[in-house]
């Protein structure tokens, strides 16, 4: 009947730094996706790398919003 | 307010007078013991009682009695038995009180009973504890008091302890705040001490003994009572439990009369404003972060805080002085780690965190206490020390879909006494962690799509005019010059292979893997020059490429002559390495095709760019 305290699966600290570090990936990513979008010709345009660059950007930027969300006190 | 305490006070005495049967005269108090404390507004009683077993049959239940003008006012009691022999060794245990029906007892008793620990038998003692806390039992005298004059509270009390039991001997004393005593009611063996106040000891009362009597003296205390309170408890496993709580704060004491002076407030605080209050003080668990103090106004910076180790303490101040009858909102809020707060047992979470609101000496009236759940939880449980009003709700907040679960606990007349900590039980599994991050991943992506969407979606309103045509093939034109140039770089990139290839076989002397190198570039450039053919015979067919075409072909052409430049050097490196020429033959050799090679690569790399730039 040992009470375990429960603590936060990443230390609070380390909120604004990992917000910071995601958030900088996923803008990147999006920059290539939307340089990609922008050069690439309407024919020659291929869906799958399109889309795989998205999931990993919208992957990075999820996180990197959540952990920004943490470290600014909106505790979700 | 005082006339029916009055008439309580009568009707008490009459219905003592009129009770003749003794239901409960089995047990004796041997020995009674009372002591109530009203340096605050909250007047807290501690009584020792030794109860004697006198009859032949053995007692499982002890009667508790206060007149009721009091017990109506009761907030807080608790029963204790001490065991163990000594004063070192002794330890409380609490026992299990109830209202009981007042039946055989005259209404004008509030009747609680108390289930002993072991049966009392013949002759058998047992020493309780009680504990009591009644609020609104001060009574301002006089009910309405000017700025400058002083605040005097009225106590009634009854010198004899009032009990269906008689007692053998019994004393009380009142813990009066230092400063000026009216009156109050003189008996036999009555005495002040500086600011305490003794009855007794009297000997040897009958059952349902009363004396009444009354203090009047001046109270310096805040009569700080918040009306309604609502504490939000908001659990994050991300590593927060979020308290925010909302006060309705008035001053139950003497009612202001006549008009408020600010410079006379300002001016000379004491005496002039002795009944107010200007602060509260808060004490918050240690570690608390992010606190707040606000109302609808806006930020209130009137607030002072202090932290060490074990606790944080917040002073806070309202925009004005509270006198008696003012009231004042206000909101506080503070995180607390979750570590601190939030524990695992048996399989199941518990949120272990305090009842009351962090207040100093604050009565609240109507206190409801919102625990807010991580969305997802499930078999939701609460432990209380006392008895609470409790029911569930759903919340909806940040990234919420189903809402949480929000559990309500109530209570009405609350006091510092009540500040215990309640646990409450959830199960919870942390894969419901990651539905946040989820939904903003997906939200991302859906914006992603919706471009991707866009880029593909044709908007011309005519699918037949001239420039819309005219833009189609221009877009087929720029697609065949994409994949050309591709191509033509899949070209260039097979050439540095190839060259690779040739500082390998000077290095190493390995003809065999460079041979085979070569094989592999020819089939390679075969399959681009092939793939090129058709895309070629397209621009040069396309009107709208005409101006470009000449240029496209003069770039394959020139690859191509690049491209036999560069397998003529690479012949003439690998015979010379089959003669066994020396390094400087071979290289006098090729000096002349290599400077042709450079010079066709810069303007097949001149000619890209141009392409690249339409």
């Amino acid at each position: 009947m040992a009470a375990k305290p429960i603590a936060s699966p990443i230390p609070v600290a380390l909120y604004p730094t990992l917000s910071v570090f995601t958030l900088a990936i996923g803008l990147v990513i999006t920059a290539i996706f939307f340089i990609y979008e922008a050069t690439s010709s309407r024919k020659n345009r291929s869906l799958g790398k399109e889309l795989a660059t998205s999931a990993v950007a919208s992957v990075f930027l999820g996180f990197g919003s959540l952990f920004l969300l943490l470290a600014s006190g909106v505790y979700v | 307010m005082k006339q029916s305490s009055v008439v309580d006070l009568l009707l008490l005495l009459l219905a003592i007078a009129l009770l003749a049967t003794p239901a409960f005269s089995d047990l004796v108090l041997s020995k009674v013991e009372r002591r109530i404390d009203v340096t605050s507004q909250i007047a807290r009683v501690t009584k020792t009682l030794k109860v004697v077993n006198s009859g032949s049959e053995s007692v499982s239940e002890f009667i508790l009695t206060f007149p009721k003008f009091l017990g109506n006012n009761l907030a807080y009691l608790s029963v204790a038995h001490s065991e163990g022999k000594g004063k070192s060794k002794r330890t409380l245990v609490n026992l299990s009180v109830r209202e009981a029906d007042s039946k055989g007892i005259p209404d004008s008793i509030s009747v609680y009973s108390v289930t002993l620990p072991k049966s009392l038998s013949k002759g058998d003692t047992l020493t309780l504890e009680v504990v009591a806390a009644f609020t609104n039992v001060l009574q301002p005298f006089p009910e309405k008091i000017t700025q400058g004059e002083i605040h005097l509270v009225m106590l009634q009390e009854s010198a004899q302890y009032l009990s269906p039991y008689a007692v053998e001997s019994q004393s009380l004393s009142i813990k009066l705040p230092n400063a000026r005593i009216e009156s109050y009611t003189k008996l036999e063996n009555t005495k002040l001490q500086g600011s305490e106040l003794k009855y007794g000891p009297y000997k040897n009362l009958q059952s349902y003994s009363y004396s009444p009597i009354v203090v009047h003296f001046e109270s310096k205390a805040a009569f700080a009572v918040a009306e309604k309170l609502v504490r939000e408890i908001e659990v994050s496993h991300w590593g927060n439990v979020q308290v925010t709580e909302h006060y309705n704060v008035v001053h139950r004491g003497a009612q202001l009369r006549g008009e408020f002076s600010r410079l006379d407030f300002q001016a000379r605080p004491n005496p002039r404003g002795a009944s107010a209050f200007r602060h509260l003080l808060a004490r918050l668990p240690p570690r608390a972060h992010s606190i707040y103090y606000r109302d609808d106004i806006g930020n209130i910076s009137t607030s002072e805080m202090q932290s060490d180790s074990k606790k944080t303490e917040l002073l806070i101040e309202p925009r004005f002085p509270l006198f008696g009858g003012w009231k004042t909102f206000f909101t506080i809020g503070y995180g607390l780690p979750l570590s601190d707060f939030l524990f695992a047992s048996e399989g199941k979470r518990f949120l272990n965190i305090s009842f009351g609101s962090p207040i100093l000496d604050l009565v609240t009236e109507k206190l409801i206490v919102q625990v807010v759940l991580p969305e997802g939880s499930k078999d939701i449980s609460v432990a209380t020390p006392f008895t609470v009003k409790q029911f569930q709700e759903i919340k909806y907040s940040h990234l919420d879909i189903a809402g949480r679960p929000v559990v309500v606990l109530e209570k009405n007349n609350v006091v510092p006494d009540h500040n215990q900590h309640v646990q409450v039980y959830y199960k919870f599994s942390n894969i419901n962690l990651l539905s946040e991050p989820l939904m903003l991943i997906s939200g991302f992506f859906f914006l992603f799509i919706t471009c991707i969407i866009y880029t593909r979606a044709d908007f011309s309103i005519s699918k037949s005019s001239p420039t819309y045509l005219a833009k189609l093939q221009w877009d087929e034109v720029l697609a065949t010059l994409q994949e050309v140039q591709s191509i033509i770089q899949k070209c260039l990139a097979t050439h540095d292979k190839l060259e690779a290839s040739l500082r390998d076989l000077s290095r190493t002397g390995d003809i065999q893997t460079c041979k085979a190198a070569r094989k592999s570039t020819d089939s390679l450039l075969k399959d681009f020059s092939k793939e090129l053919k058709p895309l070629l015979g397209f621009l040069q067919s396309s009107p709208i490429a005409s101006h470009i075409s000449p240029k496209v072909e003069e770039l394959v052409a020139k690859e191509k002559e690049l491209e036999e430049k560069l397998m003529a050097k690479h012949t003439t490196v690998v015979e010379g390495y089959e003669k066994k020429s020396s390094g400087r033959d071979i290289e006098n050799r090729i000096a002349s095709q290599q400077q042709k090679i450079i010079a066709l690569r810069q303007e097949i790399e001149d000619l890209l760019e141009f392409i690249d730039e339409i």
